[in-house]
């Protein structure tokens, strides 16, 4: 894993498994074209798609967002933390992120619970959805990251295990979590 | 499988010469012989599979859920001839998804894992090929039998047999679910990570074609670009693969209890004892 | 370590901004429930800038061998290929 050093004279290295990198590449791509065909139907009937639109409420989508990208921050900081022998805050961190996930994951069911209320379920409309068939794959692929991140935290508790390699390689799904949910929130909530 | 009473296979070694006399040795006399005949069934069952599905019963990309029924009664018969025909072959050979099966099993015995995850798989993959497979084809078989039948009974079994083919994903999914974990905690290196992780694309598949339940249009509806198109990209992806990295498993195969070696790199032996 | 903590903290502020920045483009379109290739084309740009930010900062990729580096970037080239491609595309045969 371990490179040539670069100019800074620290070696460069693969975060993680190179493993869980093609599986993040991949995953994406499918995602990409789910994006693609989302996109595709929306410009042949705008009119529909923006007055489904107009019954999300951006701002939840802001939180959603800004919960998660803190999420990525403190999974982050584990992973520094850990490498750096800090095993007590990373504990703490990883402990953090998936308290994070908790509130994304609540806030979800609230939305969907709100919308279904509104009269907006999954046959709907065409816009409804591809909302609830993008944020429901999200949603599953948070709910492994529950399970990835129980993984790290079974690691970094005990010191006979500590693989920095599978902390690292859990961190980088959970951050491909994060970065789907940017392209997906800006694709629901904002695109006009 | 008698793998686990073979001796070493390292008092059996190929011998050198032409290509032919090393296909030979191998499929005559290596222990691993069981193995490769196991995985050309394997192949074989694939390279009849899809030119059935694809060409001679013509059922799949599948039809659409919007047609009336006298669209369906017309699909029927065109493929009066064909259907009857490829599904016959298809009977035929079903008998060999359960070596195709047992070789994936085969493969997670290797592994450092319970045998509980081989077995699982087993009995899962076993019974996922009634609806997974053999509904759609008596469904469509019966629906060919007579032209004059009732169209709404045809109706009924056009619907019954692509949403029995396309709406039982979920057996698969915990089948591919089961080999994932095996390849993520197995210590014996058996197949790379990142075939597990592969394992876990192909799952979020099936997850993905069960909305076709609701949908009769759209994307998400049984001949859907999502539920159909776009899920058969990554599944065509997975299956090749699979094939492949069994392949690889089958060489590498030392018939020992401990991580599985990796292949010598051709250079070295090339420079090694001819 | 204090350095990198505070590092990651920047970047968390500048991912929120652009996040916020989506409040701000929404509220100068206030209403108005019409399709704009501008909006669409500006907010998935700013998507994806978020997304490089994730792969170099968080995802460590800043770091990681040139390979990577490279492999990542070709992949926000692509989402943003294909994104903007299907819209454009579909516009077009609208």
């Amino acid at each position: 894993m371990v490179d040539l050093a670069d100019k800074s004279g620290r070696a460069r290295f693969v975060p993680g498994q190179p493993d869980m990198w093609a599986f993040v590449l991949f995953e994406t791509l499918v995602f990409t074209a789910y994006f693609g065909f989302y996109l595709f139907c929306r410009t042949q009937t705008p009119e529909a798609f923006l007055h489904s639109q107009a019954q999300l409420d951006l701002r939840i989508g802001v939180f959603n967002t800004l919960v998660l990208l803190l999420s990525s921050w403190s999974v982050a900081r584990c992973v520094q933390s850990a490498r750096a022998g800090a095993y007590g805050p990373a504990l703490r961190d990883a402990y953090l992120t998936a308290f994070f996930g908790l509130v994304f994951g609540c806030s979800k069911v609230f939305e969907w619970a709100q919308q279904i209320q509104l009269g907006n379920g999954f046959d709907s409309s065409d816009f409804f959805t591809y909302y609830f068939f993008l944020t429901g794959i999200h949603f599953v692929h948070l709910l492994i990251g529950f399970v990835v991140l129980g993984i790290v935290i079974y690691q970094l508790r005990s010191p006979a295990r500590r693989s920095q390699q599978l902390v690292e390689t859990c961190a980088t799904y959970w951050h491909t979590v994060d970065f789907l949910w940017v392209l997906i929130f800006a694709l629901l909530y904002v695109v006009r | 499988m008698s793998a686990v009473i073979t001796p070493p296979a390292s008092s059996a070694t190929p011998p050198t010469g032409p290509p032919h006399h090393r296909i030979a040795w191998h499929l005559w006399r290596s222990p691993k012989r069981e193995l490769w005949l196991a995985w050309a069934i394997l192949v074989a069952f694939y390279n009849l599979f899809f030119p059935v599905f694809f060409i001679v019963a013509q059922v799949q990309p599948p039809p659409q859920p919007t047609w009336d029924l006298a669209t369906q009664v017309h699909w029927f018969h065109e493929r009066q001839l064909g259907i009857p025909i490829g599904f016959g072959i298809i009977f035929a050979i079903g008998g060999m998804n359960a070596i195709n099966n047992a070789l994936i099993a085969y493969s997670m015995r290797r592994m450092s894992v319970t045998r509980a995850f081989g077995y699982s798989y087993l009995i899962i993959y076993s019974l996922s090929a009634i609806p997974g497979l053999y509904l759609l084809c008596i469904a469509l078989i019966v629906g060919t039998l007579r032209p004059d039948r009732d169209p709404e009974a045809v109706g009924w079994l056009y619907d019954f047999a692509f949403l029995s083919f396309d709406g039982t994903m979920g057996v698969f999914l915990i089948g591919s679910l089961i080999w994932m974990v095996a390849i993520l905690i197995d210590k014996n290196r058996v197949f790379p990570k990142w075939f597990g992780y592969l394992n876990l694309c192909n799952a979020l598949t099936e997850v993905v074609v069960a909305p076709c339940w609701i949908f009769r249009r759209g994307v998400l509806a049984w001949n859907g670009q999502i539920a159909w198109w776009l899920d058969m990209v990554v599944f065509g992806v997975y299956q090749v693969t699979f094939i492949v990295m069994l392949f690889q498993m089958i060489r590498r195969e030392d018939f020992g209890t401990g991580p599985l070696p990796d292949l010598a790199r051709k250079k070295a032996q090339k420079n090694g004892e001819a | 370590m204090i350095k990198f903590n505070k590092r990651l903290l920047v970047v968390w502020i500048v991912l929120a901004a652009f996040t916020l920045s989506y409040l701000w483009i929404d509220h100068s379109l206030s209403g108005s429930l019409t399709s704009s290739a501008l909006v669409t084309s500006s907010v998935i740009v700013i998507a994806l800038i978020k997304v490089r930010i994730i792969f170099r900062e968080f995802m460590e990729v800043r770091q990681a061998p040139v390979l990577l580096c490279r492999l990542t970037d070709a992949w926000v080239v692509l989402i943003g290929a294909a994104l903007l491609g299907s819209y454009f595309i579909g516009t077009a045969i609208r």
